[in-house]
């Protein structure tokens, strides 16, 4: 028996061995080099840009064989660091908290330029204003930037953040865990928000951007790990040209860029899709002299925050933790 | 014999020293960044610093573990009871007990969060659905390996069958019941973190997400090191129990026993 499973075992190995030759290249000639891109959550149109750009051939053209991967559970900052992959999507908050824990990685463009991010609830739940939130529960991720913000609004609005009930719901979605025990959550307008709308659910949204300066950050961003960005700046800059060609191509196409992202993930509801990327196709770029391109000011402005919040005991240097050198010039 | 066994409890703290010494020189050797692989030294460090915090996030674990171990064995017990009594009632529902076991516990973690919501219930339930099958089963294996000439022999007295199950089924089946309950001990307090990773407020497994996105590994790994002590805990509280109930059993080699376990 023991010798059956070994050899059945040995066969799986071998079998996926050869699994993996056959995926190799084989086009003579060309070497597209092979890079791997991690996905912040379940594929939305925050990675239109993406998608477009391998569909479209923009990858190809730059040599660059591009595999879009979903995240682990843990999450891709340390995946991107310790270099299990090339480049991922992440936020600034969370950019800010590997650098403060030294974690060699930057942020190399902004996917949107202003945060389309707030809190959400249900009308229902009579949430209006940030001081409704005690008294209510909050259901997130478990990162430790939901925390800071809640208390920093708690702090503006004079509420007291021990009154609001913080729960991680983990990877269920906003509208099961509102069905539920959870009050509001922190969404993507661009992409829960229109779902609400389509599904006629009214909603309650406090945008973060109109809240505070400091909360208008860059959500979600694009990072790599130092090393790529020092070792390979060519290849950094080839797929920067072809990511941004991507988004470029949702700006100025909304409707094809729609069909496209279904076509790369039929799994997703396309007249979802085409109402984000209407909503989206504006605020990519938006008044940025070019897509992807980032502020300092923005980066400062938020370590402050978090540093005034106590949530960092010491700020990070901004320049290390973003660039926009990578971006194609304009 | 004796002697030996006594100083083989050294060994395993020995073999521990050792991996911590080979584990802790290697992080130095090579110099490696916290937030990759923090030595064995910041990992208690943390413990210590952290201790309030994470001892009240352990309680949360511990309870919500230990209700959903109690219930397992009151239900695999009663279940596996059952079947031994009623065949038919065994017939219609061994394959229901198969089939629970074979759903991906995360899906199912993922689900009884969004019926039951974030509150203990639902992670009562996966370590239930986690511990319960281990006892009912090796409870059900160890009634129906019991030698059937001792039963023969009952029988020729002229017992009747409740009377050979009281006597002769039931207590020749406790070291199974207990093999099974010390591996759902093992198993209680990661099902318990392994619920609370799919959405939670309190507990190890809320408090190790946290840890794991600030990037304090150090602290995800100390978390670990209590869940692996709450595990021996739980074995230990089972080893405790079996050496009170089943004073019979207390000797390892039983060469008499031998063919029946």
């Amino acid at each position: 028996m023991k010798q059956k499973l070994v050899l059945v075992f040995i066969g799986l190995f071998l079998f996926s061995l050869a699994g993996c030759r056959s995926q190799a290249p084989t086009a003579p000639g060309s070497q597209p080099q092979k890079i791997k891109v991690l996905l912040d959550w379940v594929p939305n149109t925050n990675h239109a840009g993406l998608y477009i750009a391998k569909d479209q051939g923009y990858y190809a053209q730059e040599g660059l064989d591009v595999e879009i991967v979903q995240p682990p559970e843990g999450g891709a900052a340390q995946l991107i660091a310790s270099g299990q992959a090339d480049f991922a999507v992440s936020y600034q908050e969370e950019v800010t908290m590997a650098r403060a824990q030294n974690l060699p990685l930057l942020a190399i463009a902004a996917v949107i330029q202003h945060n389309s991010s707030g809190f959400a609830s249900p009308q229902s739940k009579n949430i209006k204003t940030p001081l409704d939130f005690q008294g209510k529960t909050y259901g997130g991720w478990g990162s430790p930037s939901e925390t800071a913000m809640l208390k920093a609004l708690m702090k503006k609005y004079g509420g007291d953040v021990n009154r609001i009930n913080i729960v991680n719901i983990g990877t269920a979605d906003f509208f099961t865990s509102v069905q539920k025990d959870v009050d509001f959550s922190w969404i993507f307008y661009g992409w829960t928000g229109i779902e609400a709308e389509q599904k006629g659910l009214k909603l309650n949204f406090i945008p973060l951007d109109k809240e505070d300066p400091a909360f208008d950050f860059y959500t979600p961003v694009l990072i790599a790990s130092e090393k790529t960005a020092s070792s390979n700046p060519q290849m950094v800059e080839r797929f920067m040209k072809a990511t941004s060609r991507g988004y470029l191509f949702a700006v100025n196409n909304p409707d094809a860029a729609s069909n496209i992202m279904v076509k790369a993930v039929p799994e997703l509801n396309a007249s979802l899709v085409n109402a984000s990327l209407r909503y989206l196709a504006p605020r990519f770029q938006a008044d940025a002299p070019r897509w992807g391109e980032m502020k300092k000011s923005t980066w400062d402005a938020y370590t402050a925050f978090l540093v005034e919040n106590g949530l960092l005991a010491q700020g990070i240097d901004s320049d290390k933790a973003f660039t926009n050198r990578f971006l194609p010039a304009k | 014999m004796r002697n030996w066994s006594s100083t083989a409890k050294f060994w395993p703290a020995i073999g521990l020293l050792l991996l911590l010494g080979i584990w802790e020189a290697g992080v130095r050797l090579f110099a490696l960044p916290g937030w990759l692989l923090p030595p064995p030294s910041s990992v208690i460090t943390s413990l210590c610093n952290n201790f309030f915090l994470i001892a009240d996030h352990s309680a949360y674990t511990l309870l919500e573990a230990a209700i959903g171990y109690a219930v397992s064995v009151l239900l695999a017990v009663f279940l596996a009871l059952t079947f031994a009594l009623s065949p038919l009632i065994k017939k219609l529902l061994y394959p229901l007990l198969i089939l629970s076991q074979t759903i991906p516990l995360i899906t199912l973690a993922v689900l009884f969060t969004i019926w039951f919501g974030w509150g203990l219930l639902p992670k009562v339930l996966v370590v239930v659905l986690v511990c319960f099958f281990p006892i009912a089963l090796s409870l059900m294996n160890a009634i129906s390996n019991v030698d059937f000439d001792l039963i023969s022999l009952f029988k020729s007295m002229g017992a009747r069958p409740l009377t050979i199950f009281r006597m002769v089924e039931l207590p020749l089946a406790m070291p199974g019941l207990f093999s099974g309950l010390r591996i759902s001990a093992t198993y209680s307090i990661m099902a318990a973190v392994i619920a609370e990773w799919m959405g939670a407020q309190h507990g190890l497994g809320y408090y190790m997400i946290l840890q794991q996105k600030s990037f304090a590994i150090d602290r995800v790994l100390a978390a670990v090191l209590v869940i692996c002590l709450l595990s021996l805990l739980m074995v230990k509280l089972v080893d405790m129990l079996e050496y009170l109930f089943i004073p019979w059993n207390r000797e390892q080699v039983r060469p008499d026993y031998q063919p029946l376990n």
